[in-house]
Order: C-alpha cells, then structure tokens, then sequence
C-alpha cells in the first residue's frame, strides 16, 4: 500500500485543552467516540492514509496535550508540519478567545511559513453554544485559514475537514513535494538516517 | 551522384559507389549533410532588421565527413529566425536574388559587436563552412584547396542549396576562408586575401577603392556610385594601477599580528585584477557615397570627431579573480576534505601521549584506529587537555598553521564583539573567521586548528561555568543550523550546571556531599531516562520510569518521612501511603500563590511551585524522539507508553506541587495544571444557599488514567531534589564530542548556510552603493533560490556551487561597474582630490572621461547580453567637444603623446586645445564598400559586390563577395 502514496504529510492538532483534539483524531483515523478519552499527555501520533483526487497521502497526525505545562514541550513538534488543525470549543468561548495565542506559538515554532491552517469549531452537538459560526467564520478569514464546524460525537464534518486540508496542501505544491523529494533522497542512504519527514530548520537568509 | 537520383535502384547503388572515387564520395557526403539540415532549395526571409544580429540569437550544427581519411567538420551558423521566416524557403520567387546575396548590400547590420569573423565580413545570415576537423589540420597546397572548392561547387550546383558554403584553408588561426554561393542563374564567389603587412596603397580608401573596382571589372562607364561604411576603432587597455577598483588586501599586515576586528568579521570584496580589460571607442560612418569625403595617403577627412556614430564597448576580462568568490569557493571545497582534525595536526600527538602517561586508556587508543573512535569510549576530557598540552608542546611556533598571537587574536575577536553585536551570534562569526582563515591561514590545517581550539575553549566554559557568549538566551533555536543549535543547547547545560553549583555553594549543608554534577567524567557513562533507554524498559512498573537514585539532586533515603499526601482525596492511593497528618509536612518551593484559590481541604492558599523546565532539544535529538515515539505505532498500548514516556514532566510538577502544597489533592493540581478540568456548577445546598461544588471532569475521573496514576505515585519532592528532567551533563558531553569528532569538511558544511548567508549580505551591502537594477534582480534570485537549497539539511553540491556561481557573477557585475567608475572617474568630481587625481591622469584618452558623462547611464545598465553602448545622436561629438571646453576650464589636461605619456611628469606637460582632437591612429580601420553592377558583361544581371577590408597592427584582410551572372556563361 505504500508504494502508491505520493506523499506522507505531517499534521498537527492544536488547541486548549478539552476541546477534543484527540476525539476528534479518535474519530477521524478509527471513526469512534469515546466520552471518556484520557486527557492527552504531551504529544500522541496517529497514522492514516486517505485519498484525496486520487492521490493517496499517508498522515502522520500529532495531536498535542492543550495544557498550558506541556506547551513548551509541545511546539518542538511544529517542525516540518505541513498543515495543522486548530481546534476551539464551540460551547466554551474560552477555547475560542485563545485561538491568537495559538497562531502566535504556530508562528513562532513553525518552520515554514506557507503551512496550512485550518480552524474547527467542535462540538457542535452540544446545546449550549457559546461561538456562533459566524464567529468562527471571520475569525478564519482574518487568518486565512480553513473552517469547518464539527462534532467529534456525532461525526459531523470531521472526515471533511481532514480531507479538506490535505486537499490544500497537495494543491500547494512547494509544500509537499520537497518533503516527498527529501525522502527520496534520504533512502538512498538508508543506512545513516531513518526515515522520519525533516525539514530541517535551517537559517532562512535575510 | 546517380545512385541519388535512383534510390530505388539498390543494386546499382551499391556498384556505383565502388567505383566511386575519394572526391566524388566525398561531395555526396556533403550533399547528404546538407540535405539532413534540410538547406536544399530557394532560401528566403524577411529583410534584416537593425542590429539584429546583436539582438537575434545565434545557433549552430555541426557534422563530421571525411575525404579519404582527412576529416572536416562541417558546421551551420545560423540566426535563429521566427518560424514563419522558414516556411519561405520553398514558396519564394523564382526570379529573386538568393537571400545570402541580398544581405550581402544590407546596412543594417554593419560592424556587430560580437559574431562570427563571416558574419562580420559578409554580412550573411546563414552559412556553411567546411573545414580540417582535428584543430591543427590545415588545407594547404594550392591545389587541395582548389579540390575543396570545387567539391562545394559541385555539390551546391547538384543540391540546389542557396546557403553560402565556406571552405577554411591554412592554418586555423589565419581564418582564410573561400566560398561559394549560387543561385538560380547566379553565382558569389567569396575571395579573401591576408597579409601581416599592408601594402601601403591599401591602407587608405582610395588605395582600397581602386581594389574594389578593378576587382568587379565593371564593363559599365561610368561605374555606379559605391557606398562605403566605414569604422575606426581606438582601443584602451594598459590601465594604469590608478584605475584598479580595489588594492588587493595587505594579507602581510593580517598576518603580521594587526588582526583588525572589523577584519574578521567581514568578508572581502572585489576584483584582484581588472575586471574590464579593454574598452573600444568605435567612430563610424554608418554611410558614405563615393566622392563625399577624401581619405588618401597624404590626406584624410576621416576626423573621428566628426563621425556621426560613435560607440564604446567595453571588454570584461573572461573570469576576473573576484575576492568573495575565492573565499566561498575555498570554503566550499573544504567540504570534500576527507581528514580528521587529528589526521590534520597530526595523530603522532596521541601517539606518543600514550608513551608518555602510563594510562590504560592512551594505550588503548594508540591500539584503536582511527584515533577520534576511542575518543568516544574514553574520558573526553582528559583526552583533549592532554591532546591540548602535547599539540602545545609538539608543535613549535613554525610548525603551528596558526600562530599564537593570530589565534589569540581571532578568539578574542570572536568572544569580544558580542557585546556590542548581539544580532550576530559566535556561530556566524566562526563561519566567516573559519573562511578567513581558510583562505589566509594555512587553509584547511589553520581551519583543524581554530576549530580544535575552539572546542578546547567550550569545553574550558563548560567545566568553569562560563556562559558561551553571543547566543540568544533559551532552548535552541530550531530555524538555526545544527551547529548553532549545539552550541545553544550547550549554553543551556552550562546555565543550569551553573545555577546549581551556585546552590550547592549557598547551600552546603542540604546537600549530599556526593553531589557530583560537577564532576564532568562521569556524565557520558550515564545511563539516565532519555527516551531510547525507556523504549528497552517498556515492561517496567511505573515506579521505575521515574526512579534512577543517582539522578536525584539529593537522594531521599527515607522515604516513609515524607509520604506522599495521596490520601487526603480518599483514593486508593491512601492506603498504601499510609496516614500522616499532612499540615505537620513543611511546605518546600514554593513560587508564588495561585491567585485566590485555595485548597479544597485545608483552605491554605494554593502555591504555585517552583517547577524543572522542560529539556531543551537541539533538532536531532528532536528528531530521535519523534522517532521513538512515532515507534510505538497507534495501538492502545503504544499511545499509553508514549504517554508514560512523556509525563516524566507531569510526574515532576505533581511532586513540585505536592511539595508546595502539603494537604493537596488532585482536585487541587488539575485546577492549576487544567483548569478546564475541573466543572464548578452552582447547587442549591439543604440550607437554601447557593454554593459552588466543583468536581473532576469525567475523563479526569477514569480510573486508573495516567494523571491519577502519576498523582498517587508521586511523592511531595521539591523541584530541587527531584532527579533531574534534563541531566545537562550528559548533554553537555553529548555535544562537546559532537563538536570534538566533527572534520574540518563537517565543520564547513555545518557553516556553509552562514557563510552564503553573509556572502548574500555583502553582495546586499555593495550593491547598494552601486544601485545597479540588473544585480538587484539577481540578488533576489540568489535569496530565494539558497534559501529553498539551504531548507534541507545535506543540500546537494550541485546547487551550491550554483549559488556560489551565481553570487560570484553579481561581484564581478559590481566590480566592473566600479572598474568603468573609476576610470571615468571624472562625472563626480566633486572634490579637489578627484580633479587632482583625474588633473594626473596620464590618459592620452583621457577626453573618453567625458564620454562617460553622456553615457554612463548606459554603461551601468549594461548586461551580460551586450556590451556595447551606441549613441546614435548625430551631433554627439558637438557635444563631447563642449565637454572638453568646460572640462578645460577644470583643469588644464596633459598632453595626450604616447612618449610622454610613458616618461615625463604631469607638471612638464602643456595642454594645448588642438592635441585633445588629435587622436592617436586608430587600433582597427574597417572598410565596408558595395555596390550594385552587371557582371560579367555589361548585359548580364546587375548582382550586389562587396568588398570588406580590416586594417589592424599586424594584420590586414581583405574579404571579397564578387557575383557574376552564370546564364550566358
């Protein structure tokens, strides 16, 4: 299966902690819902390949703890991300007010600065909404970021949203194929390095 | 050449090319070229257009035939025209001249700057030549070349081919070249004499006039007009020094011990050597008719400054020596050294240690090959001091690549200037002293030793708890290169190492005497918690993922003293722990209160403790982990290990928390740690109040989840005590043996994204005083261009010498526009310096100063494409003999005598009005005379003649295109 995947795409998921991060990936890579999913101690990895066009894209997807403790542990996995998942909580308007400082740590630590972003208002199946959509909306385009509204319980618009941002990224070429030529050019020395996605971080001149 | 008319008869071909002779073959070969390059038929095209052949571009084939066993090559010129130029060939009328012929009388093109030696005689569009293969084969005897001549006559009869065909006879260097060209009923014969010495009557243009007539043989009388261009070329080229752009750099005064800090810290910049070798003055007379003007060998009207076209062209040196591209390619190649540093200075330095100290581990490395392996196993330490005592004491001072006084220089220089630059950090500054140093001192032996010194005096920070200065405060910084992160992560161990030994020092009586975080040996043998050792272990209790007694600040041998205070939230982690009264424990790090919250229980205030920081990661070390945890794969059991793996962290704050906090329960931690995890809801109590009742969230209250398994393990420890998250001596030696085994070649790759990085911002700073359009386009190619190369680690060599190319052409753009600066250095003279100096000028051009005022706005905008400026203006040369009037109410100029020049001084000489017109005699004279006549009888065709001549030094040319009308004859 993996011969045929054009690219592996590295993803994170972000967010304040609660908002259902790891339901959603949960979801999304084994399509269940646990109500009572440990809270996430610092960063947990999950694979999936889907196709998007036909193209088969392999994810690996790192879903981060939202504590405020674990985020200087957290954004040293930023690195190399080629689209990112920020998630608030529609019926905390909290989770939805820090959506800046998020932007400034994906600012800070990310390495490359055409990343794409996607912005997802969960639990929509709750009744005590706090964030209109429309909220959301203007929140995204002065970012410009995707949007979706989801609900890691019911499933809605969660398949979509990752579809959506991979979509994205393989219609951003200089995002993906560099990473794919790097891996290229990493098997042929197997021997010296293992595989993992780097974009290395090195010094962008001026 | 029946075979060709009769394909189909296969038989008879085969006979009749065994018969065939040498010759006959020979000409069937080039029909065959011809045909492949699809030459064959009536050519025809659009008339030229002005300059096109300076504009258009160029192209060439090539084939190879052979007569007998001598081999020609046989090569197309062509301008590349527009398609629909092509498609012409077949449809063209009957009747028209051949368009090589036409172009014969064409104007337009007259004198390109840059084309092929026919081009420029004949004006042609297209050709064919035929010459020796081998480089210094020649067609000698009269006769051959005759044969050859005739084998092109043939062939272009059998053919059809209307494309000029060129034989070269002689030796190469002559370019003696005949040819033919025909048409349909006519026929060009391209003659050529050359001689070293002109025969005086024809160095003049009567003298060459009269060649030209007698030459056409017109029957007519009179003859027509004939038209004449004519070119007079001066040539500049023994520049005075004056003229250089840049003194090359006083390396004795570097060496000499006056290492400038401002020198190292920058990179040099500019041409060794004249990046403009020649500049041409071309005066033409795009267009004269017979009888305008007179030019014999008593009198000529040929005044250059009176000719309507005048033209300067400049000549750049093929690939001048530039400063900056010397340094980044020095640099460059020292990624392919293969040596060790101590292959370098010489492992005979731990070879005979190992006589000297009677110690097992010297022996063992003298046994071990190569040497930087044992290294690795020994105590580093001891191993550099000694290795730094003995290179000390082995090598004498005329041994030493580097001497003392140098090194002392470039590592004080290297440590001073932070200070007053912060923005430029010490892995910047090593990039460029290590390229200086390349390049000046002792090459890739002064690099091994710079950088060995280097890591001596990290090491020497490191165990004296002196802070590595010139990096930014904090973890490392990830968009850095590796080295630069090393070094960071380095500083970050000796700040810790510091702190501590700081504590322990106020502190002496708390601590354990067996404290030895000081004691630098021991760390590389530590097997601590990092995250590999933890991926063995994955069967081990909980307990053992946090317990490494050796770690701890200070072991607690006791621990039933300080039991953990679990049990006050009545979970099961009561039991095991026992009951103490909580409040008799004496809270410890304590930072500072959590706002107004209180603790459920006891309603003490709530503290925020004093907590480790997390370990900072350099990006290989992220990398590993991300690859250890990406191992544990997406099963159940693997996201619980992960999570195990990582809450050392979690553990920590817990205990720090506890500490701080006697009498705390979960409920306590998760609302200062989480605080959406914990629900407060408003309930009406039995009384009618309302109350605020808060519990855990439901996953928080999962039984037995990390967070309250971490929590009933964790003992109430201050941050101080607790074993340490990150062990910076373990780390510290992790990166000094990074540094220490890293080779010369390492080291510059390492570097390199700094040194482009600062080759890019001296380019960026040169620039900018030239503002120069073209290499401000360039410029940003090369950014945006590294910056994609430099992303990735490991850049293939390939698209770093591009850029290194690419950087390397932009200084030689800028040193040339300096160069044409300087020697027309008059436009801004401004001050009297620069008039005295220009007053000095020697020059006996020294009025093309002038021409610099009018053209320098082209001059500066010249690209790689051309590089000549045409000022077609008729009246410029009233316009430079104005100049030369306002110039000489400046300063009176010398005399402009070559004798003069060479000898006298300035002061002796006079200027007088008249010498400044007086032009020495030109480099090169070119003639081109044309004209229409009937030939060979009066009745025939009036067909296009032309005559060019060339008139230099040491060699004199003339090139004939004579046609004649064949039908009657």
């Amino acid at each position: 299966m993996d011969e045929d995947v054009l690219t592996t795409l590295k993803i994170l998921i972000i967010g304040e902690s609660g908002v259902g991060k790891s339901s959603l990936l949960l979801r999304f890579t084994d399509d269940t819902f646990d109500p009572e999913l440990a809270a996430t101690i610092g960063v947990d990895f999950k694979v999936k390949t889907i196709s998007v066009d036909g193209n088969k894209a392999k994810l690996a997807i790192w879903d981060t703890a939202g504590q405020e403790r674990f985020r200087t542990l957290t954004p040293s996995y930023y690195r190399g991300a080629q689209g990112v998942i920020l998630v608030y909580d529609v019926t905390r308007r909290d989770t939805f007010v820090k959506l800046d400082n998020w932007l400034n740590e994906l600012e800070t630590y990310c390495t490359r600065n055409d990343i794409v972003k996607m912005l997802v208002g969960n639990k929509i199946d709750k009744e005590n909404r706090e964030v209109d959509r429309n909220e959301g909306l203007k929140f995204a385009r002065k970012h410009s970021m995707l949007f979706i509204e989801a609900s890691a319980k019911t499933c809605d618009g969660v398949q979509c949203a990752f579809e959506e941002l991979v979509e994205k990224i393989i219609q951003t070429p200089g995002l993906w194929e560099s990473e794919s030529q790097n891996k290229g050019v990493k098997l042929s020395n197997r021997e010296e390095g293992h595989g993992g996605g780097a974009c290395g971080g090195y010094c962008s001149m001026l | 050449m029946a075979a060709d008319s009769e394909p189909e008869s296969e038989v008879f071909e085969i006979t009749d090319f065994t018969t065939a002779s040498e010759w006959e073959r020979f000409i069937s070969k080039i029909e065959e070229v011809l045909n492949d390059w699809k030459l064959i038929g009536i050519s025809s095209g659009k008339p030229l257009e002005k300059g096109v052949y300076t504009t258009g571009a160029w192209e060439e084939k090539s084939d190879e035939i052979s007569f007998a066993d001598f081999r020609f090559s046989v090569t197309h010129h062509y301008l590349v025209q527009e398609p629909g130029d092509r498609d012409g060939r077949e449809e063209g009328v009957e009747d028209a001249l051949p368009l090589p012929m036409q172009d014969l009388l064409c104007m337009n093109n007259d004198f390109p700057p840059r084309a092929h030696c026919l081009v420029r005689w004949y004006g042609l569009r297209e050709f064919v030549v035929i010459a020796p293969a081998a480089n210094n084969d020649a067609v000698l005897s009269e006769s051959k070349c005759n044969l050859l001549l005739s084998s092109v006559s043939i062939a272009l009869g059998n053919t059809g081919c209307q494309v000029p065909l060129f034989v070269q006879i002689h030796q190469k260097w002559r370019r003696m070249y005949v040819g033919e060209c025909q048409g349909p009923g006519v026929r060009t014969d391209f003659e050529m004499v050359h001689l070293r010495k002109a025969p005086s009557q024809y160095t003049h243009l009567s003298g060459l006039l009269d060649v030209f007539k007698s030459k056409i043989g017109c029957p007519l009388t009179p003859l027509p007009p004939v038209s004449m261009a004519i070119r007079l070329t001066y040539v500049l080229q023994d520049w005075q020094q004056y003229f250089w752009p840049q003194q090359p750099p006083d390396i004795d005064a570097l060496v000499g011990g006056e290492v400038g800090g401002l020198e190292f810290g920058k990179l040099p910049f500019g041409a060794c050597e004249d990046p403009i070798s020649e500049l041409h003055l071309a005066t033409t007379w795009p267009h004269l008719t017979e009888g305008i003007i007179v030019d014999n060998d008593v009198y000529s009207d040929l005044d250059p400054i009176q000719a309507p076209q005048w033209s300067v062209r400049v000549r750049k040196a093929d690939n001048p020596q530039c400063l900056l591209g010397d340094f980044l390619n020095e640099f460059f190649k020292l990624c392919h050294r293969k040596e060790s540093t101590d292959e370098i200075l010489g492992r005979s330095a731990f070879e005979e240690d190992g006589k000297e100290v009677a110690d097992i581990s010297h022996a063992l490395s003298k046994l071990t090959e190569p040497a930087p392996v044992p290294i690795h196993k020994l105590s580093v330490t001891n191993m550099v001091h000694s290795a730094k005592k003995k290179i000390r004491k082995h090598r004498g001072v005329d041994e030493s690549p580097l001497n003392n006084e140098v090194l002392n220089t470039i590592l004080l220089n290297l440590f001073s200037q932070f200070k007053s630059a912060p923005s430029d950090s010490l892995t910047y500054k090593l990039a460029l002293c290590l390229c200086m140093i390349n390049f000046y001192h002792g090459g890739v032996k002064g690099v091994a030793h710079l950088w060995q010194e280097f890591v001596l005096e990290m090491r020497y920070r490191w165990e004296n708890n002196y802070l590595i200065p010139g990096l930014a405060n904090g973890p490392p910084d990830l968009r850095c290169c590796l080295l630069h992160q090393k070094l960071q992560m380095l500083n970050c161990c000796i700040e810790r190492k510091k702190a501590r030994d700081e504590g322990k020092r106020g502190n002496v009586s708390d601590r354990s005497p067996s404290g030895s975080s000081g004691d630098t040996g021991r760390g590389a043998d530590h097997s601590g918690d990092n995250l590999k050792e933890a991926d063995k272990e994955v069967g081990k209790s909980w307990e053992s993922w946090s317990d490494s007694e050796e770690e701890f600040f200070e072991c607690l041998s006791d621990a039933e003293d300080l039991k953990g205070n679990g049990q006050e939230n009545g979970k099961k982690g009561g039991a095991k722990e026992g009951s103490r009264d909580p409040v008799s424990l004496k809270p410890e790090g304590r930072l500072h209160p959590h706002g107004k919250l209180t603790l459920l229980h006891p309603g003490e205030p709530l503290y925020i403790p004093i907590t480790q920081e997390p370990a900072p990661m350099t990006e290989d070390l992220l990398e590993e982990q991300s690859e250890v945890l990406a191992k544990l794969g997406t099963s159940a059991e693997g996201a619980h290990l992960r999570a195990r793996m990582q809450s050392a962290c979690l553990l920590s704050d817990m205990e720090s928390f506890k500490a701080a906090n006697p009498g705390c329960c979960l409920e306590d931690f998760v609302r200062w740690y989480s605080p959406r995890d914990y629900i407060e809801e408003e309930v009406v109590d039995e009384k009618g109040n309302v109350v605020i009742k808060g519990e855990l969230s439901a996953r928080m209250k999962i039984p037995s989840n990390m967070w309250v398994e971490a929590w009933e393990t964790a003992k109430p420890v201050p941050a101080r005590r607790q074993k340490r998250l990150f062990d910076d001596t373990r780390e510290a030696e992790k990166v000094l043996h990074y540094l220490a085994v890293q080779k010369p070649a390492d080291l510059a790759r390492h570097l390199l994204p700094c040194v482009i990085h600062a080759a890019v911002l001296k380019v960026k700073e040169e620039e900018v005083l030239e503002d120069i359009s073209s290499v401000k386009k360039i410029i940003k190619q090369i950014i945006s261009h590294s910056s994609k190369v430099l992303r990735f680690p490991n850049p293939e060599d390939k698209k770093l010498e591009e850029i290194i190319a690419q950087i390397m052409s932009v200084e030689a753009i800028i040193a040339r526009a300096r160069s044409l600066k300087a020697k027309f250095g008059v436009e801004k003279c401004e001050n009297e310096e620069e008039k005295e100096d220009l007053q000095r000028c020697p020059c006996p051009y020294a009025t093309w100063c002038i021409l610099y005022a009018h053209l320098s706005n082209h001059l500066f905008t010249l690209t790689e494409s051309s590089d000549e400026v045409t000022n077609f203006v008729p009246h410029f040369p009233l316009i430079f003999l104005s100049c030369i009037e306002l110039n000489l109410s400046i300063s009176a100029m010398p005399p402009l005598d070559e004798e003069l020049r060479r000898s006298g001084s300035a002061e002796e000489r006079r200027f007088t009005a008249g010498s400044v017109l007086d032009f020495p005699p030109p480099t090169g004279r070119e003639i081109v005379l044309r004209t229409t006549v009937p030939s060979p009888a009066p009745y025939s065709k009036a067909l296009p003649q032309r005559m060019y001549s060339v008139l230099t030094k040491e060699d004199f040319r003339l090139a004939g295109a004579f046609s004649a009308d064949t039908t009657f004859f």
